[in-house]
């Protein structure tokens, strides 16, 4: 599929800015099933200062320091991705969740690197091991289920015994009352499922982008309608890293651009700051996936 | 066995004293012997110290010591200076008998010591970089990525351009077996070195004919090529490269040694929110705007140094640091990240890394060590857990003894070893040699174990040579301190200087800094940090308003002797409760029912309480009693320690002294005393900052703080003798005469009883008085204009201003109405203006002052998005 995906960050703030320095993580990541083109982060007051580099994960982060006074801040992201099918583990991959647990802390894992698969492993900011999530994970996880068979069922598990309501949390629901409260958004899910799945003894890693989103039938798309998603990955021992959404309980497929992945949501905030002055903040967020047909692209040209 | 025939009575007597010291202790862990071989003959290093020592019989040694220790006490030498709590301030005793290495026991340690640097580079250049260390395996991925240290955001695929490491402290001890064992790292900011060289100075004052001819290894040059490694960092190529000393501020622990080696080694010494990053280059906020960093020596933790990519709840940082750093525009040692080099479980695979990073064996012996996150180590932990001793990686400080934990603790201990092992190091227990120690009082030797840190320093000239080709120095010195192995140098008792032998005497290079490039010369002053000015200013308005209030407790306290204590009127205590701004006892507080009836029963009640009112200034909980004042005081002189002279600093440390036995006074009269005490203090540190700061924007800064509280106590204490008071008249107007000092001034001009108009002319009109009004407006006026003036407007600015707006109100008085104050309302309608128009504008010139100078700077705050 191809896309064009806009990607509006806008703060104001009850009092002039002097001064800030500003890490972006909005730069879509290239993958071997997603080929990212005319890209462009357009910032608003012009920073003096802008520098990209790739973080410890490979995301593509831009460092931007602004020095004129300022009330309000606006990053876009402009950018044309093309997705294709991600590759699913093959149906002869059976692999006992148990002896995968054992296998990560011994053998290779090639092609997933044994060191990053380590670090998935550990307690990060968002995300702290538990008991009760194990547990929690146990009833898709059970005895001599295959991993990957496992995984999905416990993608679904989470789908059907949660309900999606964003007014219920905020940015740092510990993921404990999560799980007790049945309740979250998309962040959430990502990081209880990633917190269970360590607690088992299962490397998996938070994944930030899009999801394209349909109208209602017979409506026209609202423009800034569509939001950022979060979902998860998990690494399967000699194949790769398997993507699951326990928001949607779907595999993600061609509909979903990945923007960044880590640890947990610390690793890959769309937009942080540290600034002089600046008062209180007002945030507004607008994102539009929209497919490109052949026709769209015609007109492009 | 023991054969100490050669040496003189006296100290024949102190190692006769240390062979039994020695003999008393467990037999169990009694090994080597620092100063005695196992024949009972005495070192061969150890003769030259004792034959020097000798001279000194039991006063000579003691006295020395006691001098010795005056020494350091007078120039504040104390660690903890975390508690503003003067009681809990503790200097070292420093002794006077060094820890003595031979010339060939050193070149061994050096060679491991060199290693040891090179080793941890390597390991620090690794982990940044290729991560070969935990992608083969051989440091496991837990292990690193677990420490608080570790920086992601420092992980780079770039080539390193110069080491990260350029200074490193060691901790070792000699065990019982007569073996180096290094106990742990200080590669972030090694601390010592300062107090190393601060002790080494005042032994060699205190025992001049021991330190001038000892053959011994000097120590000034390891500091002149500390600052030549730091200033080549530089990568502009300037003549004279700013190089800043970042401090995490008076309250951190360390916070003498930093003011010292900024002074030391010419830094200015500056705390995160005197650094900003702007145009992506690091500056620090002056006077005179913004002057570029070049080298940041960073004695801040690494979590801690940049709020936008590293701990996010840092006030100490400084936003944007680590993108300077890494587009090269500044310079930071050590680098950020290498606090991971001081992870304790490193320890437990340093051999192995040694052999594949630098394909060496380990020259230097460290402490056995295990990681709980290791499968093959674990079992062994857990066979024998009280074996070991603990630490958790997430609060590296802590040290867990199973024989200081509760038995559920224990427990707890052992569920969370199985749990979450990667969190925990467990370290063998030690034993350590034995060494002498002087002890004062006996004025003999003590055996006790002793901890040394050692100090390593990138060559200068090695800075930009090939990885493999790099040498580190060491410092042929160091500290040492007494205690068990492992004990903490804060929590030692006893410091001990290191003395290295060399084969032949050594030239004696003096310690203070050489220049070897030329000076540049800054005259202006404007390079003086915001801050800075900022600390000197309210230095001078709470030094002055605690000598104003010791003055006026003073006369107080001397006022309440000579009140009859049954009268049935305070007489003046009241007006002097309101002068010092506390509440006057109620007289009707007590409602003894003897008091009704016996009435100078219930009047001595009052005077009691009076009495207990008064003490209570004394104490130090008292909001607004002398030793809150005088905190007040201290921690902004503390702020601005490396622009104090040494003579002023001892000041501060006497007035401290006083303040800390403040709280036990009991009575007025001692009372009195400690006040004379403190006036005089007060007066000896503003006269020597009169005489030995330079009379730039920081002197003046601090000169307008003395004088705008100087003036402001002034104009209260008027209008109360003149106006407000209950009982005016001339008992009150002598307080005010000896409050400011002015009443043989005033005996000998006017001559007569004290009048009113008298007291206006020489308070308020006589501009040649320092006490009076007209001179210190006079004087701020000057200071101000001669202030550094950032904005080119032609206008005056806000502070001149409101000093002429009070100047002209003091000018324009009609002189004539004021005459008759005691009997006329006019008068006193005219006086209680003229006042008023004093204090107003006075009141807002802090401010104003603050406002144009120190731009204090909003903490920066977090912005982070949400999402849906």
């Amino acid at each position: 599929m191809k896309y064009q995906l806009r990607h509006t960050t806008r703060y104001d703030y009850s009092s002039d800015v002097t001064l800030s320095h500003n890490e972006a993580r909005l730069l879509p990541r290239d993958l071997p099933w997603q080929r990212v083109s005319d890209t462009s982060l357009v910032i608003t007051p012009q920073p003096v200062r802008v520098r990209e580099r790739l973080d410890f994960f490979g995301n593509r982060v831009s460092y931007f320091s602004i020095q004129e006074l300022h009330s309000s801040l606006e990053v876009t992201l402009n950018s044309q991705i093309t997705t294709l099918p991600r590759q699913l583990p093959p149906a002869t991959l059976d692999l006992a969740w148990q002896n995968c647990v054992a296998q990560i802390t011994t053998d290779t894992l090639a092609p997933v690197s044994l060191a990053e698969a380590r670090l998935m492993m550990l307690d990060s900011d968002f995300v702290r091991s538990h008991t009760d999530l194990a547990d929690y994970a146990r009833q898709s996880f059970r005895e001599d289920c295959s991993l990957v068979d496992a995984i999905q069922a416990f993608n679904r598990q989470i789908f059907e015994e949660f309900t999606y309501d964003p007014e219920h949390t905020t940015i740092a629901t510990p993921v404990l009352d999560v799980l007790n409260s049945r309740r979250g958004v998309c962040q959430d899910f990502a990081h209880l499922a990633i917190g269970c799945l360590r607690s088992l003894g299962l490397p998996a890693r938070y994944v930030s982008g899009y999801m394209e989103t349909l109208p209602p039938p017979g409506q026209t798309k609202l423009q800034g309608a569509d939001a950022t998603h979060a979902w998860l990955a998990v690494a399967i021992p000699g194949w790769g890293w398997l993507e699951i959404d326990p928001t949607n309980g779907t595999l993600p497929d061609e509909r979903y651009i990945t923007l960044a992945w880590g640890r947990d949501f610390a690793d890959v905030t769309p937009l942080k700051g540290v600034m002089n002055g600046g008062g209180k903040d007002q945030l507004s967020v607008a994102v539009d996936v929209t497919p490109l047909t052949d026709e769209h692209l015609l007109e492009l040209f | 066995m023991y054969d100490f025939s050669q040496l003189n009575s006296e100290m024949q007597r102190r190692l006769e004293a240390y062979v039994a010291s020695r003999q008393a202790l467990d037999p169990k862990t009694l090994g080597f012997d620092e100063l005695l071989q196992r024949t009972g003959r005495i070192r061969a290093h150890w003769q030259l110290v004792l034959d020097e020592l000798s001279i000194y019989d039991r006063e000579g040694l003691r006295s020395r010591c006691e001098e010795a220790q005056n020494l350091l006490h007078e120039n504040g030498v104390t660690f903890n200076t975390y508690e503003d709590d003067p009681g809990k301030l503790r200097s070292w005793q420093l002794d006077s008998l060094p820890y003595v290495i031979s010339t060939e026991e050193w070149d061994q340690l050096e060679q491991g010591l060199m290693q040891r640097s090179r080793l941890l580079e390597a390991i620090a250049e690794d982990l940044y970089g290729p991560r070969t260390l935990i992608n083969s395996g051989l440091l496991p991925a837990e292990l690193i990525h677990s420490f608080p240290s570790y920086l992601l955001p420092a992980v780079t695929d770039q080539p390193a351009r110069r080491p990260m490491l350029i200074f490193h402290g060691t901790d070792l001890i000699r065990n019982a077996e007569g073996q180096w064992q290094v106990l742990c790292d200080w590669t972030q900011s090694p601390s010592g070195t300062g107090y190393a060289l601060e002790n080494r100075i005042t032994l060699a004052r205190a025992l001049p004919g021991l330190y001038r001819e000892a053959p011994l290894k000097r120590l000034a040059g390891f500091l002149q090529a500390q600052h030549r490694a730091l200033a080549s960092l530089c990568n502009s190529q300037r003549e004279q490269p700013n190089i800043v000393l970042l401090s995490p501020g008076p309250g951190s622990p360390g916070y003498f040694e930093h003011a010292w080696l900024a002074n030391y080694m010419n830094f200015s010494l500056v705390e995160g929110a005197d650094l900003v990053v702007r145009d992506g280059q690091v500056s620090m906020r002056t006077l005179g705007g913004l002057r570029q960093v070049d080298v940041i020596v960073r004695q801040i933790n690494d979590p801690w140094c940049d709020p936008l990519e590293l701990r996010g709840d840092s006030l100490l940082g400084v936003p944007g640091l680590m993108q300077a750093a890494r587009d090269g525009e500044v310079e930071i040692a050590n680098a950020l990240g290498t606090g991971i080099l001081e992870h304790p479980a490193l320890a437990a695979y340093l051999e192995t890394i040694c052999q594949r990073l630098l394909g060496e064996s380990l020259l230097l012996d460290h402490r056995e060590t295990l990681w709980a996150g290791d499968a093959e180590h674990l079992p062994r932990i857990l066979a024998a857990p009280e074996l070991w001793i603990f630490r958790d990686i997430t609060e590296p400080a802590k040290h867990l003894r199973s024989e200081r934990l509760s038995a559920a603790e224990q427990s707890a201990l052992l569920n969370q070893l199985q749990k979450t092992p990667w969190r925990y190091v467990a370290q063998a227990r030690l034993q350590a040699a034995t060494s002498p120690v002087y002890n004062t009082r006996s004025d003999s030797f003590e055996a006790r174990n002793i901890n040394l840190r050692l100090f390593s320093l990138i060559e200068p000239d090695h800075l930009f040579v090939a990885p493999a080709e790099r040498q580190y120095r060491i410092m042929p010195g160091g500290l040492a301190w007494v205690g068990e192995p492992g004990t903490l140098l804060m929590e030692s008792h006893t410091v001990k200087d290191i003395w290295v032998m060399a084969p032949v005497p050594q030239p004696h290079i003096s310690l203070l800094r050489q220049a070897n490039g030329p000076i540049v010369v800054t005259r202006d002053g404007t390079d003086l940090p915001c801050r800075v000015a900022d600390s000197l200013f309210w230095m001078g308005r709470y030094g002055e308003r605690l000598d104003i209030r010791s003055r006026l407790l003073r006369e107080t306290l001397g006022r309440f002797l000579q009140e009859d204590q049954s009268a049935e009127e305070s007489g003046m205590l009241p007006d002097l409760f309101t002068a010092l701004e506390i509440q006057s006892p109620d007289p009707l507080e007590t409602d003894d029912p003897i008091a009704e009836t016996d009435v100078p029963f219930k009047y001595k009640q009052l005077y009691l309480n009076y009495r207990n009112r008064l003490l209570e200034l004394f104490e130090e909980h008292h909001a607004d009693g002398m030793p809150w004042l005088f905190n007040h005081f201290l921690r902004n002189c503390r702020a601005v320690r490396d622009h104090l002279g040494d003579d002023a600093w001892r000041t501060v440390n006497s007035l401290r002294q006083r303040f800390n036995d403040m709280p036990r006074t009991q009575g007025i009269i001692v009372g009195q005393r400690q006040l004379e005490g403190v006036v005089t203090d007060l007066a000896a540190f503003f006269g020597l900052c009169n005489e030995t700061m330079p009379h730039h924007y920081g002197w003046r800064f601090l000169d307008i703080g003395r004088f705008i509280e100087r003036v402001l106590c002034t104009l209260e204490l008027l209008k109360l003798a003149l106006l407000s008071a209950r009982q005016p008249g001339i008992p009150l107007w002598e307080v005010v005469l000896a409050t400011t000092d002015n009443f043989t001034v005033y005996r000998r001009r006017y001559r007569s009883q004290l009048h009113p108009s008298a007291i206006l002319d020489l308070l308020l009109f006589d501009e040649t008085n320092p006490r009076s009004v007209g001179y210190m407006l006079k004087r701020l006026e000057r200071q101000i204009q001669r202030l550094p003036q950032l904005s080119s407007s032609p206008y005056r600015n806000q502070e001149s201003r409101l000093v002429i707006q009070a100047t002209s109100a003091l000018h324009l008085v009609d002189i004539d109405r004021l005459s008759d104050i005691e009997h006329s309302a006019d008068s006193r309608a005219v006086l209680a203006q003229l006042l008023d128009q004093l204090i107003a504008p006075l009141s807002e010139l802090t401010n104003a002052i603050s406002h144009s100078h120190f731009s204090h700077v909003e903490a920066p705050i977090q912005l982070v998005t949400m999402q849906s």
